[in-house]
């Protein structure tokens, strides 16, 4: 099947094109057919399209030729290379479609069905980022007024995706809607189809650039997000300015652009999209019914008839009509089944409907998403959130902090909390050290024996809470048999025995207190009031130390049990 | 399992044993010059006097201790730090009296000025008043000083508040 539609895809651009066609064309279509049908079951769908548009082209007449050509140019574009130059060429020709598309929707439309249906899941991540960097490489200097300051600060997460995306649909109509809240990139790529496919070519092309943009981001990186979304600026920048009549002119701007920065054959390629194109004119109608049939929304046979209608403004009008074709893309879809059943094949229908189940999902997360992030989108009022969610944040932590404070609402309150809060702290300082101060006399020859205390219960009783406990037992035997019951897994018991024992060491023999507990941290005091040491650690503890260096077996004991 | 909550209490319980073994160590050195200067100097001091200037000590002691504890990590332990060192060395100057008054004056002038620049004082700046070094704080930053600093200042009185009853026992 694929080798018949290369067969017939080449003996079409052989009979229709010119020689460059024969040059880089033929091969371009070799290298896709076989990679599309390589990598996936539904890149067979591809080459099944592209013949149905062929075919269509060719009952159409003139415009088959173009038709056949576009999707040629971009079918190379998208499988030739696996790298960035087929990527930037395909670009370049989904853009000049974009342009031409005003006036010839329909062929624009074939590319973008052709593009729906030829793109992986797994290729999409791999060629939309740097379609995007080419885009946005070759659309600047084109249009950089457009380009909105603000996406490119804004950072890679989801929010980002959903601003990215309000700015497509705020340049090319509401699509950006359900595209939002699309988080899987395959639902991205699916409904970016779907979506694009709602609403004409350019917003095909938008939704492939969101495509991009969701997808880049959720796998790989901001820039080409924001690349993309300025590409997509840029292309509905082009739709705009270069309507119909002008086509030709940037068309050709664009082409060179596009063989500068892509090979010889894809600018022969994207030199045939462009004469498709142009010739393409006529055919508007027949390319759309090929999308219906190919089971995408048919929104764009809508979109089409009104760009039939309105002709030359076709692109407000449809980016004013993507709103309804959207909501109204069910019976349409409906309509695109019934077409198809002549000529598609499943594969499109299905494609249409999971681009339809896509829309209509994301559409209500959408609804979610924008009703709690409100409408303030610029960077100050972004940083603003972010620092009230900072201080809140920290509100809340020191809620947890200060007593009391759990059950007050709002900052003012809760700041005077804090600051009555930190007062008594410090006035409790205060008036602890009045304390001590005021028994400092009684207690001189008190503190060297709590240090000890403190430092032996510091480290054989790791668990603070107890360590000043005011109840705290002089005798140690006592604390180290209640110590292990309160924390049986803390208590390290090798490590009080060993401290038991240094203290013992330490109390029996005077010499080795320079070198008591810390060394280092307590030289000062132990120089001048060595016999004062000794003296209070015998007097605290001495009985207690007898009875430990006698018995110490209660800590291995409670280390066994441990 | 044992070990890893002993690490996890241990480091829970690390400020607070350093805490209380550095005040109890200015505790002693505090007591030591006081008893070194209780033979030349106690004698014409008022038993009052000695007691309010001990606890100015212990004060600084335990705020000194506080902020060593914590170290150079965060705004207000290096900014207490540097204010007593500050104080200390004007102490030992002897310079303490002109000093703190043109500093008084210098800060007084600071003041006007940003009050007659910003808006009137808020919460927020009450709060800058009373965590050390946070005058020049965001108030997300403040916020967070703040936090720690309640914490830390609540284990240092409940660690003052231990050895206070220790020693009233």
């Amino acid at each position: 099947m694929d080798m018949s539609d290369k067969d017939k895809f080449e003996l079409e651009k052989s009979n229709d094109n010119p020689t460059n066609y024969h040059s880089s064309g033929g091969l371009s279509s070799d290298w896709r057919f076989n990679s599309t049908s390589i990598p996936n079951s539904s890149l067979g769908l591809v080459p099944i399209d592209n013949q149905m548009s062929v075919c269509r082209g060719d009952l159409v007449g003139a415009a088959s030729c173009s038709s056949a050509s576009v999707i040629d140019s971009f079918g190379p574009a998208m499988w030739e290379h696996p790298t960035n130059s087929q990527n930037l060429v395909f670009c370049d020709i989904n853009v000049q479609n974009i342009a031409s598309s005003s006036n010839t929707a329909g062929i624009g439309k074939g590319v973008p069905a052709s593009l729906r249906n030829g793109i992986d899941r797994t290729l999409e991540m791999g060629w939309n980022p740097p379609n995007s960097m080419l885009k946005g490489g070759i659309f600047l200097p084109n249009a950089p007024g457009v380009l909105p300051q603000s996406l490119s600060q804004f950072p890679a997460d989801s929010a980002f995706i959903e601003r990215a995306a309000r700015f497509s649909c705020f340049n090319g109509g509401d699509f950006g809607d359900m595209v939002n809240p699309f988080g899987v990139p395959e639902s991205m790529g699916l409904f970016s189809r779907g979506g694009g496919m709602m609403q004409g070519p350019g917003e095909v092309f938008v939704g492939s650039g969101m495509k991009s943009v969701s997808g880049g981001q959720s796998q790989k990186n901001v820039m080409n997000a924001g690349e993309a979304s300025k590409d997509i600026s840029m292309s509905v920048d082009h739709m705009a300015t270069e309507g119909s009549p002008l086509k030709n002119e940037t068309k050709r701007e664009s082409l060179a652009r596009s063989r500068d920065e892509a090979k010889k054959g894809l600018g022969g390629s994207s030199n045939d999209s462009d004469e498709a194109e142009f010739s393409g004119g006529s055919g508007q109608d027949e390319p759309s019914m090929l999308e219906g049939n190919c089971g995408e929304l048919s929104a764009k046979s809508l979109g089409s008839k009104k760009r039939k209608r309105s002709g030359e403004d076709a692109e407000l009008d449809q980016a004013k009509g993507t709103p309804q074709s959207a909501k109204g893309s069910p019976e349409t879809q409906q309509k695109g089944d019934q077409k198809p059943t002549s000529t598609t094949s499943k594969a499109g229908g299905k494609q249409g409907k999971q681009g339809s189940q896509g829309s209509d999902q994301p559409k209500e997360e959408y609804i979610h998403v924008r009703a709690r992030r409100g409408q303030a989108t610029n960077s100050h009022s972004l940083a603003e959130r972010v620092r009230r969610e900072k201080i809140s944040e920290r509100m809340k932590f020191l809620q947890d902090l200060v007593p009391g404070c759990s059950k007050v609402t709002g900052k003012a309150v809760m700041l005077d909390e804090i600051i009555n809060y930190v007062q008594s702290l410090q006035r409790q300082v205060e008036f602890l050290s009045m304390k001590l101060a005021t028994v400092n006399p009684r207690l001189d020859f008190n503190i060297e024996g709590l240090l000890a205390k403190d430092i032996l219960q510091s480290r054989a009783l790791p668990p603070s809470s107890l360590a000043f406990s005011s109840e705290m037992p002089m005798a140690y035997p006592a604390l180290h048999q209640s110590q292990p019951g309160l924390i049986p897994t803390a208590f390290p018991g090798m490590e009080s025995h060993s401290d038991i024992i240094r203290r013992t060491i330490n109390s029996q023999l005077t010499t080795m207190t320079a070198g008591f507990k810390e060394p280092a941290q307590l030289p000062n005091v132990w120089d001048d009031e060595l016999h004062n040491v000794v003296q209070m650690t015998y007097g605290t503890s001495a009985p207690q130390d007898s009875q430990d260096v006698n018995e110490p077996l209660p800590p291995a004991h409670l280390k066994v049990e441990l | 399992m044992t070990s890893e909550r002993a690490a996890a209490t241990a480091h829970t319980g690390s400020i607070k044993n350093r805490f209380a073994r550095r005040f109890l160590r200015s505790l002693l050195k505090i007591k030591r010059s006081d008893r070194l200067g209780a033979g030349t100097s106690t004698g014409f001091q008022s038993n009052e006097e000695v007691t309010k200037r001990n606890a100015q000590r212990i004060k600084t002691a335990a705020y000194r201790s506080m902020a060593r504890v914590v170290g150079p990590r965060k705004i207000w332990s290096r900014a207490l730090l540097f204010k007593l060192r500050y104080r200390a060395r004007i102490q030992g100057a002897g310079l303490r009296k002109r000093r703190l008054v043109s500093k008084k004056k210098r800060v007084l002038r600071k003041e006007n000025k940003v009050q007659v620049i910003s808006r009137e004082p808020s919460r927020a700046d009450d709060l800058r008043k009373l965590v050390p070094g946070g005058d020049s704080m965001h108030i997300c930053s403040l916020l967070d000083e703040t936090a720690h600093y309640i914490k830390c200042l609540a284990t240092q009185v409940k660690v003052m508040q231990s050895i206070a009853d220790r020693f009233i026992l």
